[in-house]
């Protein structure tokens, strides 16, 4: 569906992105993650061929950004960081001009009424735009992407400067038109990425440094597998006990956490999985388990390690086939 | 290029500039026909043509300052530039907006010549021939100025930009009476000198075609620097 490959921007001498390269695949929501100035607005303009690459190429259903730049913008909504409006115009004078300029072949009045009830701005229609709120500006800009229902959807920060209701409501809009389009969303804020994508990419400094389900990358950048149990038990022989199960490396106790409960961490071998098991012991023993929990890193932890360069789950060598991994899911 | 153009022109009247800048020029048609029609008492219309179209250079910077400044500060060029029309059609819609306006305002200059015709015997070739020559002078400089305004996001520097353009090539003429290669060279670029002939209530070709370059080179160099800002 979408392919950037190599993808290289230079302002001057400032490198803005280095050799970004990924694939999106139909129908999927793809969240763009990354600390502010770290090249998720440069890789949309490049994509929506509003900037040029400086390398690289885009590729959009099999057609080339520079090859057939009209071609490729007619299957792309875009909906830029700050909205294109013209705030002199009305909502519906806005949407009117912006379906001409669209070249939109659908019946003007009937679709121009469709987009404003997907995204509820129907009761604004004849007032100026800059007379608007933020929320409402908002969702005339989803509106002017949604114009020529494009196949591919892309957002740059939609839900910015919201206020939380307004947030939530942006955010369902995208995940029902997720089901339609192929949404590529930019975001700094990790909750969003999670609530609405099926698929997150990192990226800091210009570079993609994760690629994958939000679980997945919690899941694999925590380096070790830990179990926390809270178990009601004598402390001696449940560490013995935990000890003797198959799989387990290590036990610590963290000590009597309330009366008679003690807590501890286990530590597995890498990808296995004793949950089952520790739960037979325990109900043989009539040891009462009161709460469990797994260390993977949240989504939050994960951001922070890997802007902080401390990990990085794409190595340039393997770079295609865990990309395709990330697509497959 | 007809939504650009529809959309520029409309909005010219949503905010009173259009407005303002048709009433100004009216007005000032209007007392200098007065002045020279009534109190100086002299038919010669060609006269009030001659240096009214001066007045006319004043709303060119107004017209275009906004042009593309305007929508880089806005960002609304992002949604011009996404979609699927060609950089050309953009610089064309904008131009011919504010074209559009300039002629207005200039064709509204034959009110008063169309309420003398009543009672008098006109020389139309003159008229005719200086509404011709203000029409392709403002393009000329509406070129200008829609290129100045491409190169800077400030609406004021663009419009001061353009102003300074504007009053140079109208007293460029000045050193057209210097000898030597100066004083040829100058003499062609002159604006003012290629306008004269068409004062005189002549159709001169070579003049024709020297505006209309202009505004086929600037509105090129307009299109060539909206480009090149997607490759820095």
């Amino acid at each position: 569906m979408i392919e950037v490959k190599n993808l290289t921007k230079r302002y001057g001498n400032n490198l803005a992105l280095d050799n970004v390269s990924f694939k999106i695949e139909e129908g999927t929501v793809v969240g763009f993650l990354g600390p502010n100035g770290a090249g998720k607005s440069t890789t949309m303009n490049i994509v929506t061929d509003y900037l040029s690459a400086t390398e690289g190429s885009v590729t959009v259903m099999g057609k080339n950004i520079l090859e057939e730049p009209n071609e490729v913008k007619k299957l792309i909504g875009f909906l830029p960081e700050l909205p294109p409006l013209y705030l002199d115009m009305t909502v519906e004078e806005y949407l009117s001009f912006m379906y001409d300029l669209k070249k939109v072949k659908l019946n003007k009045v009937s679709h121009i009424n469709e987009v404003c009830e997907i995204t509820k701005i129907t009761d604004v229609k004849g007032r100026i735009i800059g007379n608007l709120s933020k929320g409402y500006r908002q969702r005339v800009g989803i509106a002017q992407a949604l114009l020529g229902n494009p196949p591919v959807l892309i957002l740059d920060e939609p839900t910015v400067g919201l206020d939380p209701k307004q947030i939530i409501e942006i955010r369902t809009l995208i995940k029902n038109l997720g089901k339609k389009h192929t949404v590529i969303l930019s975001s700094h804020i990790l909750p969003e990425v999670q609530a609405v994508c099926e698929r997150i990419l990192v990226i800091n400094k210009g570079k993609l440094v994760a690629d994958g389900t939000a679980d997945r990358l919690a899941h694999d950048l925590s380096s070790e597998h830990k179990l926390i149990a809270r178990i009601e038990a004598p402390e001696k022989e449940l560490v013995m006990a935990l000890k003797a199960l198959a799989r387990v490396i290590d036990v610590v106790c963290y000590g009597e956490k309330e009366p008679g409960v003690f807590e501890v961490s286990i530590e597995a071998t890498p990808g296995s999985d004793i949950r089952r098991d520790l739960f037979a012991m325990l109900t043989r023993r009539g040891w009462p388990i009161l709460s469990l929990r797994n260390t993977d890193l949240t989504l939050e932890e994960v951001f922070i390690q890997l802007i902080n360069g401390d990990a990085v789950l794409i190595n340039q060598d393997s770079e295609d086939s865990i990309i395709e991994k990330g697509a497959e899911e | 290029m007809s939504a650009v153009f529809k959309r520029e022109f409309k909005s010219f009247f949503t905010s009173p500039v259009g407005y303002v800048c048709v009433a100004a020029l009216t007005a000032l048609y209007g007392f200098f026909f007065y002045q020279v029609m009534v109190m100086g008492s002299t038919s010669y219309i060609g006269s009030v043509y001659y240096t009214i179209f001066t007045y006319g250079m004043m709303i060119v910077p107004i017209l275009t300052m906004r042009t593309f400044s305007e929508d880089r500060k806005n960002k609304t060029d992002q949604a011009l530039l996404t979609a699927p029309v060609n950089v050309s059609g953009i610089v064309m819609g904008k131009f011919f907006s504010a074209f559009a306006i300039y002629a207005i305002a200039t064709l509204m200059g034959l009110l008063p010549a169309l309420a003398l015709s009543a009672f008098a015997v006109l020389p139309w070739g003159i008229i005719i021939g200086n509404i011709i020559g203000t029409l392709l002078y403002g393009g000329a400089m509406i070129s200008i100025g829609v290129f100045i305004s491409s190169l800077t996001v400030s609406q004021v520097i663009a419009a001061l930009g353009t102003f300074a353009v504007s009053l140079m090539l109208l007293f460029i003429e000045n050193l057209a009476s210097s000898s030597g290669i100066v004083g040829t060279v100058v003499k062609w670029i002159s604006f003012t000198s290629r306008y004269n002939t068409f004062t005189q209530g002549l159709f001169d070709i070579t003049s024709c075609v020297y505006f209309l370059s202009i505004m086929a080179i600037f509105c090129f160099l307009t299109m060539r620097k909206i480009e090149s800002r997607r490759w820095n």
